[in-house]
């Protein structure tokens, strides 16, 4: 179970985040919705460790990685987490299998070829990022992601840059396999109607949460609005 | 996977250096052990010059070669910084996966190759040019002295010192990669307290409305260590060919030439890899600039004008330490040769060399202003 309490976090003086508590349980599919500025992104970035809070603390079961040291919380982001950004982050000068595999070697996974195949990315598997689509792009940094086997995938606005066809694709795609192997799922949107898929959505607003609500009946990606 | 053996290599402003240091110390060094070995025919009569040319030796090595060591080192370091500034994104993503500081510092082994090629070609020249130059250093008077291929150089001018900066470079990588992953995802190295520092000063100069100084501060803030390297180019220049000119006139003609084309070769490299840096730092802002009207020359004045000072300062300061180094040697380290030329402060030498100086940063600017011309926008908003 993933646990946070009283988190805060200022950038230049100023309070992103305030006094901010989750509770995320183990194979749960959370979205955290907000507007331009709500914090959303901060709070994935402090629960999933690429930024430390200022106060507050991030529990993962008994674990409290705000004690961790920086060496501690690289061997954290390496066994426990994987991310999935709305700007994918490929390393340009690496090819699709390289991308991939950048995550997968870190944990000796030498089956990141199947994840190339789950998405669709085989006979692309030698093309440079640049010569990929957006969609395609994302399902890299999925496939790098999902390389790695995490235990928690962080997704930040993994949509925002895509189409709605290519978008439904990538959430459907990312809720299949988090049913197959049961990872928690926590995605920031700023798309209410993605909150549909979700079995928790969490509701932000200037910094603070304001909302916790569950979804006893999440929709399938292709059933939601866009 | 960060950094790759291209990266290493292309570094040729740090091969040149660490060639221009291994080849001054490789033949003094050489020079001052096989010196010793003709000691027992020198005459008590001959003495006094058999000492100053030790001292000669041992001071050029030490002054000369320490100092590009240095220069080397901190070029080195310049590099590494401006590759983990111009990678922070690739840092931070594979920070982010889970790769450690360690394991990504490691990478910059690479950057070490550069110092061995260039340590490694000037070994060699230096050696090859050891029987002319041994020659011209040996003063009339003194036994011939063989050039013998000594065992311990190549340790200690290639080995040791490329051992040595490759550790450090993995070392200073190691302290710069540590900046917080969403720092280095976001694009943003500055310190949030300098950056409160930096409004300010922005505010002021924008109140009245003197966009380009405030530009010209920008730039040299944001290349700090391009100031260092355009003063060191105008010191190199200023101090070397004096320096080179100087000796020339005291009957040390090979010397001479040596001393001023090292300091044409380094003021050159220090020169086109600052502004150099500077150009490609800043192609986005003047892509901006010249979208928004400002013309070629407020662009190129605002991104490069700012550093003609610090190009000054290094030319005043190389003047006065030529001039005491070559004080040095002759009242103290040549105190006690007879027939030792004199030597005094050539006023004339200072400008003609002030105005050649003048003319070459002008044209290395009228280049790279002509650089600046072509930048587009389109291209910069393709690249990002």
């Amino acid at each position: 179970m993933l646990k946070a309490e009283g988190i805060y976090k200022a950038y230049n003086g100023e309070d992103v985040l305030k006094d901010v508590a989750l509770e995320v349980e183990d194979g749960e599919f959370v979205v955290i919705l907000g507007a331009s500025g709500s914090g959303k992104s901060t709070l994935l970035s402090v629960l999933s460790g690429l930024e430390r809070a200022d106060k507050g603390r991030v529990w993962y079961d008994e674990r409290d990685i705000t004690a961790l040291n920086d060496k501690q919380l690289t061997a954290f982001r390496r066994d426990t987490v994987g991310f999935v950004f709305q700007q994918y982050y490929l390393l340009s000068n690496l090819d699709v299998e390289n991308n991939v595999k950048l995550g997968a070697s870190l944990v000796g996974n030498k089956n990141y070829r199947e994840i190339i195949a789950d998405v669709g990315l085989v006979e692309k598997i030698k093309s440079m990022p640049s010569e990929l689509s957006g969609g395609e792009q994302q399902r890299v940094c999925i496939a790098r992601a999902l390389a790695k086997n995490p235990r928690v995938l962080f997704a930040d606005e993994p949509t925002g840059a895509l189409d709605e066809s290519t978008g439904r694709a990538i959430l459907d795609y990312v809720s299949r396999v988090k049913r197959e192997r049961g990872f928690t799922v926590i995605m920031v949107t700023h798309n209410a109607n993605i909150a549909d898929m979700a079995d928790k959505v969490v509701s932000m607003n200037s910094g603070r949460i304001v909302g916790v609500a569950s979804n006893p009946a999440p929709k399938s990606a292709y059933d939601i609005g866009w | 996977m960060l950094v790759g053996i291209r990266d290493g290599i292309k570094l040729v402003g740090i091969s040149i250096v660490a060639f221009c240091a291994v080849f001054v110390c490789a033949f003094f060094l050489n020079f001052y052990v096989d010196v010793q070995t003709v000691e027992n025919a020198v005459t008590e009569q001959m003495r006094p010059l058999y000492d100053a040319q030790l001292a000669t030796a041992r001071f050029t090595c030490a002054i000369t070669g320490g100092f590009l060591a240095v220069v080397t080192a901190v070029m080195l370091a310049f590099y590494i910084k401006l590759y983990v500034d111009g990678n922070g994104e690739r840092i931070g993503i594979l920070k982010a996966l889970g790769y450690s500081d360690g394991r990504l510092a490691l990478g910059f082994w690479v950057f070490g190759l550069s110092v061995l090629i260039g340590a490694t070609a000037g070994l060699c020249v230096g050696y090859a040019s050891m029987p002319a130059i041994y020659k011209q250093l040996t003063i009339d008077g003194l036994p011939n002295v063989p050039v013998r291929f000594n065992a311990w150089l190549p340790i200690a001018l290639v080995i040791a010192p490329t051992a040595l900066l490759t550790a450090s470079a993995c070392l200073y990588a190691y302290f710069y990669v540590r900046k917080p992953v969403m720092r280095l995802l976001r694009g943003r190295t500055d310190i949030t307290k300098k950056s409160d520092k930096h409004k300010k000063s922005s505010r002021t100069i924008s109140k009245d409305g003197r966009f380009l100084l405030q530009m010209c501060f920008a730039v040299l803030r944001s290349k700090k260590a391009s100031v260092f390297f355009v003063a060191f180019s105008s010191f190199c220049f200023s101090a070397m060919v004096q320096m080179g000119a100087s000796m020339y006139d005291m009957d040390s003609g090979t010397m001479g030439l040596m001393i001023l084309l090292i300091g044409v070769t380094l003021a050159a490299v220090s020169m086109i890899m600052a502004v150099t840096t500077v150009v490609n730092g800043n192609a986005a802002s003047i892509a901006l600039m010249r979208a928004f009207g400002y013309s070629d020359g407020q662009c190129a004045l605002s991104v490069l004008g700012g550093y003609t000072p610090f190009a000054l300062i290094g030319f005043i300061v190389g003047t006065a330490y030529q001039y005491g180094l070559l004080r040095i040697m002759v009242d103290l380290l040549f105190a006690d040769v007879a027939e030792m030329p004199a030597y005094s402060y050539d006023v004339a030498l200072t400008f003609i060399v002030f105005a050649v100086f003048a003319a070459a940063y002008a044209a290395v600017m009228g280049v790279y202003a002509v650089r600046l011309k072509r930048i587009s926008i389109k291209a910069i908003m393709l690249e990002n």
